[in-house]
């Protein structure tokens, strides 16, 4: 076999560890990763990460503990924003994601925890109470949010992967409300 | 040194003891404390109360204070990192504003994980056959659910067999054909259109299939919000495969 050849395989072992989910949540550590494609793994991550840049993904790399590669977590992850229409036919429901941003902008704002009294209490000014807890309860499920034993709210693994926190602060600081959003965005394009 | 004056500071210390410790589980702004002021007050305490216990309990409060600092270079941090924004001010936006404005300005800042987590029918059926030639355990169990035959004949007959499947595409691909025939192209909407919810999204599951195959070609209008269906006896080769997502019964928020 030519050396193009295995490196094309590595690049395929590369992409089926990387996108089929093996644990019981995404992504892979690096040690997995030097297992099976050797010790210059990070060439054939950064080989596949240019195919993906093609379609709009890219591969995440998070450090859990210093700088460590080996100790690292690989994600693969959507290399530009979504529309609203991208996100009702992924299955989200517009009132689910608004519930989840309001809940990581206020734990974000306060240092990354906040009592979860005072996030249903900013909830309940969009949903009613039920409705509010069932989605602080999904985003703990899904692992955004970390619920702690004296009810306190921290920020979870998936948003530390997902969400870039000052991104979403200005964002959320540069808000206007949908029409004048609209407005803006007709002027800009005529 | 009277016995009293040493309650006094050992009730003093347990409330420093006390705050720094509801700062660090509320998460609270650990700047709130004055440090210099507390680390004088101890060396005060310290000098006026030479006893082991009042050096325990010192000791105790010197860990709580050093926390406390962590604390703060952790909370500067933290706070440099989210541009210093008052927290105040970002949940008196979130009150203020509607929910898609809410939901555009986080998908700026969204980057969704992928994976992929799916099962495919043979594997299924794999699986299937797989626990049913498992040998039944010595003595079997005298608790808990049971497999019986009648659960067997349940597991065997809701996977369906390839050939069914087989059987139902090309009956499928001939009244497409058949309706091609009558009107020229189809409507999508009303080709899946069956006699109840659950008929409709077999027929748009079994379509899907004849598209994927090359027995059927797609044709999409989004001015007029139509799809058109173009069927062809014969398998198609596909030069440049594209994907195309339709919705059904979806949530629109």
């Amino acid at each position: 076999m030519s050396g193009e050849d295995t490196f094309s395989r590595r690049l395929m072992t590369a992409a089926a560890m990387l996108l089929f989910r093996s644990h019981r949540k995404p992504g892979v550590k690096g040690w997995e990763l030097k297992y099976r494609l050797g010790k210059n793994y990070m060439k054939v991550v950064d080989a596949l990460n240019s195919y993906l840049k093609r379609i709009g993904l890219e591969v995440k790399t998070v450090f859990e503990e210093g700088e460590d590669l080996d100790k690292a977590r690989f994600y693969v992850v959507l290399a530009h924003p979504l529309t609203l229409s991208d996100l009702v036919t992924a299955g989200w429901s517009i009132d689910e994601v608004a519930a989840l941003a309001v809940t990581l902008s206020i734990l974000m704002s306060r240092g990354g925890k906040a009592p979860l009294r005072d996030v249903l209490e900013v909830l309940e000014t969009k949903f009613p109470r039920w409705k509010a807890e069932a989605h602080v309860e999904r985003a703990i499920r899904r692992g955004y949010v970390e619920k702690l034993d004296d009810d306190m709210l921290t920020i979870g693994w998936r948003t530390k992967v997902e969400v870039e926190q000052k991104e979403l602060l200005k964002s959320m600081l540069e808000l206007r409300p949908e029409e004048q959003a609209q407005e803006r965005e007709e002027s800009k394009s005529a | 040194m009277s016995g009293k004056s040493f309650k006094i500071s050992r009730e003093e210390l347990e409330k420093v003891i006390q705050i720094c410790e509801n700062i660090e589980r509320r998460g609270l702004n650990p700047f709130t404390v004055n440090v210099r002021d507390l680390l004088m007050k101890l060396r005060r305490m310290l000098e006026e109360n030479k006893t082991l216990d009042h050096y325990i309990l010192d000791a105790e409060t010197m860990y709580r204070i050093a926390t406390l600092i962590a604390l703060q270079q952790r909370w500067l941090k933290e706070r440099a990192q989210a541009l210093f924004v008052d927290a105040q001010m970002i949940e008196t936006r979130l009150i203020a504003m509607d929910k898609k404005s809410i939901v555009r300005a986080f998908l700026k800042a969204w980057r969704p994980i992928i994976s992929l987590e799916q099962i495919t029918i043979q594997r299924l059926r794999q699986g299937a056959d797989h626990f049913l030639s498992l040998a039944p355990r010595a003595g079997g169990r005298s608790w808990g659910w049971k497999v019986t035959r009648r659960d067997v004949e349940l597991i065997k007959g809701s996977v369906k067999p390839e050939e069914e499947v087989a059987e139902k595409l090309k009956k499928l691909h001939e009244e497409l054909l058949k309706e091609y025939g009558l009107r020229g192209e189809v409507d999508y909407w009303s080709f899946i259109k069956g006699r109840n919810l659950e008929e409709s999204f077999e027929r748009a599951y079994l379509l899907s299939f004849l598209i994927t195959d090359g027995y059927v070609d797609v044709r999409r209008n989004p001015l007029k919000n139509e799809i058109k269906l173009i069927p062809r006896e014969r398998k198609a080769e596909r030069k440049q495969p594209a994907s195309l997502v339709i919705v059904m019964g979806g949530e629109a928020g």
